[in-house]
């Protein structure tokens, strides 16, 4: 996945308001057809970042690019970015349809087209019923979810998303979820901020921001392993004492906790292995959390 | 139970303090808007004229009168060759009035469309005949003034002060609610994130302001045409000209009041800063656009402001289409020419400025 050429591409790419340095030689590579998730606490940078990609502020230093084309030129390319930002952009005094009417118009889609994306959209954010509702009057949920619509009324290639599931029930987050996965199927690239690490978990790719700069990126799984977290077998077993030194004999990392064996795995693959030396009462696979690996990661820095 | 205490009030109070003490504006406002406009208000109230462009056709006779006239320094006398020229250049705009001396009296030809300046010429036309009356010692006797003068309004009809200052009232009804609707719009546009979002789209700004322009311009057409009635129908304001022509000179007045607007939106930061702009950009216009006083009482050092101020072209081209008949080409120049440009300048202004909000 990532020898393709990135979406967006950032080398030392600095910004300062006023004195505090919020991007500080920021180096990113965000991979086409892909959901990447960037992380990081409150003020770590995140928003300025995307805010840069779409040149909503100038960098003072650092090279970037967004679908091949350095970033000075990329208002030339805004028909094929969606961006959603925190605020939402929505008009509260107009109806759901004709706020995505609205959306549709600005990016010149054709009536039938418009029509056929409209009904799509309200199907997907769940708001086909209530098209004809004030914006204003919908709940944070479907004010939210309506954004994201509007924002993805003309398909673009490329998709900024910041914290696109505030507010969203964990049932229609698994859809917007599932509507990401289709679109980088379809090659479509999205790049989402988020608090959430079990959201983290789903995407392809994750960055890890840390006051302005790249803490670590890669997919989930190298996170994991940058931090040293693998996923454990815990066995009961008959015979702990013997099996536990048959295993490490194998060469297996072991430890013996009230009786229970457990087995650091370097892959999945290994569990197969394991099974073929010892024959277990129970097992239990623990994966290990994408949370304590940035805890990790934050204190190693 | 909770009895009022001084101490919570004193709490409320230090805390009103100290958010106005942070709220720069506001206090300038406090301070320097009531000095403004108390100087505004106060020269313009203050009576005094000068500019007045008089016609005097010299038929022999009344040297204490002419000597008068020409005395008074707020008078620019013109000296003309008969009283048809007089009438054709008062019709033009180009003369507040004329007085005609005569052997057999003098007659005093005015522009009935500003009231004020007819009488500040009636005036002077009358002290001049009492002092040449003084000198004849006839004061009192059975030649009054009133038989010597014999005034005559141009326009035809009797003015009353609504129907000269119904045109402009028409142009500033249009021009403070534009002008308040659209900086509150576009501030909402900011807050609301929309904004952010067109600058991420394939609209441009000049295509997002110009939509403003022409959506604002629909609301414009039914609001004058409303209050366009309600004066005319209502307050018996007439009506000479095309009420087209006038709704062509409301439309550009509100066009500039939008781009106005738009501009000034990038200096509040809320709705309610919005209102702070009142004092500020709205009342001057007010008290300068000669529609209460004419221009020509506005002291000639803030003269210029009332000539930057598009309300006072408006002005001037609606009574001159309500009023006095005047067609599109008549008002051409000065009066759409400026309102032009003004929207022309700050359409501008306001496209760079919505680039430099984000940048």
């Amino acid at each position: 996945m990532r020898e393709i050429e990135p979406a967006i591409s950032a080398r030392a790419v600095t910004k300062s308001f006023g004195r505090q340095r919020v991007l500080d030689s920021l180096t990113a590579d965000i991979p086409s057809g892909v959901t990447y998730c960037l992380l990081g606490p409150n003020g770590s940078g995140k928003t300025t970042f995307i805010r840069a990609i779409v040149r909503l502020l100038h960098l003072d230093g650092g090279e970037m690019s967004v679908l091949g084309r350095p970033v000075s030129e990329v208002d030339k390319i805004y028909s094929k970015i969606g961006y959603m930002t925190q605020h939402k952009a929505l008009y509260p005094d107009l109806t759901v349809q004709e706020n995505m009417e609205f959306y549709a118009g600005l990016y010149g889609l054709k009536k039938q087209q418009r029509v056929a994306r409209l009904e799509e959209l309200l199907e997907m954010v769940d708001l086909l019923e209530h098209r004809g509702r004030l914006a204003g009057a919908l709940s944070g949920g479907m004010y939210q979810r309506l954004s994201l619509a509007c924002t993805l009324i003309h398909e673009p290639e490329l998709l900024l998303l910041d914290e696109p599931t505030v507010g969203v029930d964990p049932r229609l987050r698994q859809t917007f979820w599932e509507y990401f996965g289709r679109l980088t199927e379809e090659g479509k690239t999205v790049l989402i901020t988020t608090h959430l690490m079990d959201e983290a978990e789903k995407c392809g790719m994750v960055g890890y921001m840390r006051a302005g700069r790249m803490a670590a990126e890669g997919t989930p799984e190298e996170i994991l392993h940058l931090a040293g977290l693998r996923p454990i077998l815990k066995l009961w077993l008959a015979e702990p004492e013997r099996d536990a030194a048959q295993l490490q004999a194998q060469g297996y990392e072991i430890e013996v906790e009230d009786g229970v064996v457990q087995v650091r795995l370097e892959s999945h693959a290994q569990i197969k292995e394991v099974l073929a030396e010892v024959s277990p009462l129970d097992m239990r696979l623990v994966e290990p959390k994408l949370e304590e690996a940035f805890l990790r990661l934050s204190e190693a820095a | 139970m909770n009895r009022p205490g001084l101490g919570r009030t004193g709490v409320v109070a230090l805390r009103v303090v100290r958010q106005l003490k942070r709220d720069r504006r506001t206090i300038g406002l406090i301070v320097f808007a009531p000095i403004v406009l108390m100087i505004l208000f106060g020269y313009a109230l203050s009576g005094d004229m000068s500019g007045v462009h008089l016609g005097l056709v010299d038929g022999g006779g009344h040297d204490a009168l002419r000597a008068h006239l020409v005395s008074i320094q707020d008078f620019d006398i013109l000296r003309l060759g008969s009283e048809s020229d007089a009438e054709r250049l008062i019709t033009e705009g180009q003369l507040d009035g004329a007085v005609v001396l005569g052997t057999d009296g003098v007659r005093v030809l005015l522009d009935a469309s500003s009231l004020q300046i007819a009488g500040a010429i009636a005036a002077a036309v009358q002290a001049g005949v009492s002092r040449e009356q003084a000198i004849q010692g006839t004061v009192g006797g059975l030649q009054g003034t009133e038989n010597i003068i014999n005034t005559r309004y141009i326009f035809g009809y009797d003015l009353k002060m609504m129907d000269t200052v119904g045109p402009a009232i028409l142009g500033l009804v249009v021009f403070f609610f534009t002008f308040i609707n659209a900086a509150i719009a576009f501030i909402r546009e900011r807050s609301q994130g929309t904004l952010e979002k067109f600058m991420v789209s394939p609209l441009s700004r000049v295509e997002m302001v110009s939509g403003y322009v022409l959506g604002f311009s629909l609301f414009t057409i039914l609001q004058s045409a409303t209050t366009l009635f309600v004066v005319t129908a209502l307050f018996g304001v007439p009506l000479q000209g095309s009420a087209l022509t006038a709704l062509a000179v409301v439309l550009l007045l509100g066009a500039g009041a939008l781009v106005l607007g738009a501009f000034f939106s990038n200096f509040a930061r809320s709705e309610f800063q919005v209102v702070q702009f009142i004092p500020l950009i709205i009342t001057p216009q007010i008290v300068l656009c000669g529609i209460w006083w004419p221009l020509q009482s506005v002291p000639e050092f803030i003269r210029p402001f009332s000539y930057i101020l598009p309300l006072t072209y408006a002005a001037h081209a609606l009574r001159a289409v309500m009023l006095k008949g005047a067609g599109i080409s008549e008002i051409l120049y000065p009066d759409l020419l400026a309102l032009g440009i003004f929207f022309l300048i700050f359409f501008a202004a306001a496209t760079l400025m919505l680039r430099r909000e984000v940048a």
